[in-house]
């Protein structure tokens, strides 16, 4: 608190309410005071992200409070003053760090993380209405930054590295992020389609995908990627399941199945989301094929999504999903196939699904079991 | 699968280009969110003679009305206006423009607005709902001193001929 004693040759301005407050009786027996989460979010809240308080940090002199990052970006970035009440801000140093009140609000939200999963849920809600474009936009913005990674681990993996695949690297990631939330669905396609067919000249030089480790499902990263409805979410998400690889990676190969049995339970599924097994038709997509042949293990693909997707796009998520993963190892005529998807309400029966249906009417026409729904893909033959 | 590679081998095969674009992602989700949580709190209490959305699927450019403030001459008009959000907002203002076109001392004919908050007063505590309540409150009060639109400056005095000329003005424009 605020020390009343003036220091040498300072003066403190109090206000009236300084001037005449009185301490406040400390509570010693069982009374319970109500706060309301309104009034209580606006004390915690950081008033430049709007978002829960982080590393807070209060300005010496006024006492408001900021995220430690948002406060240090704002005195970067102009003024040097509280952004709340204009006092003079001369440095970082005019400020001290608040554990008290970092520890006070992990006591009121212990996990943060729930809280911050709450808030997209509510934001994604507002964006509820633009979900099916913004459904195909995060998947392909998903698989842009999958696919910025891709020549990066190669490098990795085998040290002799191309310029032709830096370049690409670099292509696609000054594309302005914001980028993402004008574009309309056929201008991400297009622009997704082309990360995913390199320019001959690139193809050629560029990571040979065999050298990956066998691709295994991931739902955990698809799931988030799909998950938030929003466009302007995607982005985070995406860092948000990078970061939980660094933690899993280690255990490698084994991580896709690991991260599958536990797929589900860790979180609540949301009722607007539908989680799916794809799997390859099993009569139509057997025999020796080369697209059979270059899928191998990760031709069981698992993913969680909004449950208004259609078939439309989940057979452009497919087609999109293998011919980046398989990259090179696919011969061009296997690019971008056009998929058939089925689902089988009983063993061995394939009802072919139309595509215009969304996720949520095929689960409830054909799903009547609690698990994740069953579908079957196969190419159609042109 | 790409997800499957840890971020630090990933970086250290470009360091500074990696970095350069977690932080623009990351930013980028930043102001985005934030942008979201401006909308929810203008959706859920809307300010009487104000309102704002986002113009299409992008987030960083949205559309506000303002209703001229009651009495003064500027009662019963409505303007549009474009509001575009830098990559840097908060912490740097948005780009305000009048669509409608807006007679007024402080307005120029492109509908750029001459406004301390919008340049080097503003702050990160500033948002799309303070910004259209100080546009409003400038319509009221317009800052003859320093003027972007010299006629309605000197004819800012006698408020019947301005109110005579602005309704003028006003009808002839609003449809545009």
């Amino acid at each position: 608190m605020s020390s009343t004693e003036p220091s040498q040759n300072k003066t403190w301005e109090l206000s009236l309410y300084e001037l005449h407050r009185t301490p406040q009786e400390v509570i010693t027996d069982a009374t319970e005071i109500a706060v309301s989460p309104r009034s209580l979010h606006s004390e915690l809240m950081c008033p430049i992200c709007l978002d829960m308080l982080k590393k807070t940090m209060t300005t010496k002199e006024c006492l408001h409070r900021f995220c430690s990052d948002c406060i240090i970006t704002a005195l970067r970035s102009g003024n040097k003053e509280c952004p709340t009440c204009r006092k003079k801000l001369v440095s970082k140093r005019s400020l001290r760090p608040d554990p008290n009140f970092d520890l006070l609000i992990s006591k009121i939200y212990p996990s943060r993380d729930e809280y911050e999963a709450h808030q997209e849920r509510v934001l994604a809600k507002i964006n509820m209405s633009h979900s099916q474009a913004s459904l195909v936009n995060s998947i392909t913005e998903g698989i842009k930054l999958q696919s910025q990674n891709r020549p990066q681990r190669s490098r990795k993996n085998q040290e002799e590295s191309s310029a032709n695949s830096t370049s690409n690297v670099n292509g696609n990631n000054t594309d302005p992020p914001q980028n993402g939330g004008t574009t309309s669905i056929t201008n991400n396609r297009e622009g997704s389609s082309s990360t995913g067919n390199p320019t001959p000249s690139g193809q050629s030089t560029s990571n040979p995908a065999s050298v990956r480790s066998t691709p295994s499902p991931v739902p955990s990263n698809l799931s988030s990627v799909s998950k938030n409805t929003s466009t302007t979410k995607r982005a985070k998400s995406v860092l948000t399941s990078e970061r939980s690889e660094e933690s899993e990676s280690s255990d490698g190969r084994t991580e896709g199945e690991n991260s599958m049995d536990t797929e589900g339970e860790g979180e609540v599924l949301n009722p607007n989301e539908i989680e799916l097994v794809f799997k390859p038709h099993p009569t139509e997509m057997m025999g020796d094929n080369q697209l059979m042949r270059a899928l191998r293990d990760s031709s069981v693909r698992y993913l969680k999504t909004t449950a208004n997707a259609s078939v439309d796009h989940l057979s452009k998520y497919l087609a999109m999903r293998l011919t980046l993963d398989l990259d090179t190892e696919l011969p061009e005529a296997y690019r971008l196939l056009n998929f058939c998807i089925y689902v089988a309400p009983t063993p061995g029966q394939f009802v072919p699904l139309a595509g215009a249906q969304t996720l949520r009417q095929i689960n409830d026409k054909y799903w009547k079991v609690n698990k994740p729904l069953e579908m079957y893909y196969s190419w159609k033959k042109t | 699968m790409a997800q499957n590679i840890n971020p630090h081998y990933a970086s250290s095969s470009n360091p500074s280009k990696q970095n350069e674009d977690t932080i623009k992602l990351k930013d980028n989700h930043a102001v985005s969110k934030r942008l979201q949580k401006e909308l929810m709190e203008l959706m859920r209490c809307a300010d009487k003679g104000i309102s704002a959305f986002p113009e299409s699927e992008n987030l960083f450019k949205w559309i506000g009305t303002i209703n001229g403030p009651l009495d003064t001459v500027y009662a019963g008009h409505k303007y549009k206006l474009a509001l575009e959000f830098p990559n840097s907002y908060p912490y740097a203002p948005p780009l305000v423009k009048f669509i409608t076109p807006c007679f007024h001392p402080n307005v120029d004919t492109c509908g750029l607005i001459c406004l301390d908050i919008l340049k080097d007063k503003w702050t990160a505590l500033y948002d799309v709902r303070t910004v259209l309540l100080s546009i409003q409150s400038l319509l009221a009060e317009p800052n003859t001193q320093s003027p972007l639109n010299q006629q309605a400056s000197c004819l800012w005095a006698n408020q019947g001929e301005y109110k005579k000329y602005l309704d003028e003005f006003y009808n002839k424009h609003k449809d545009l």
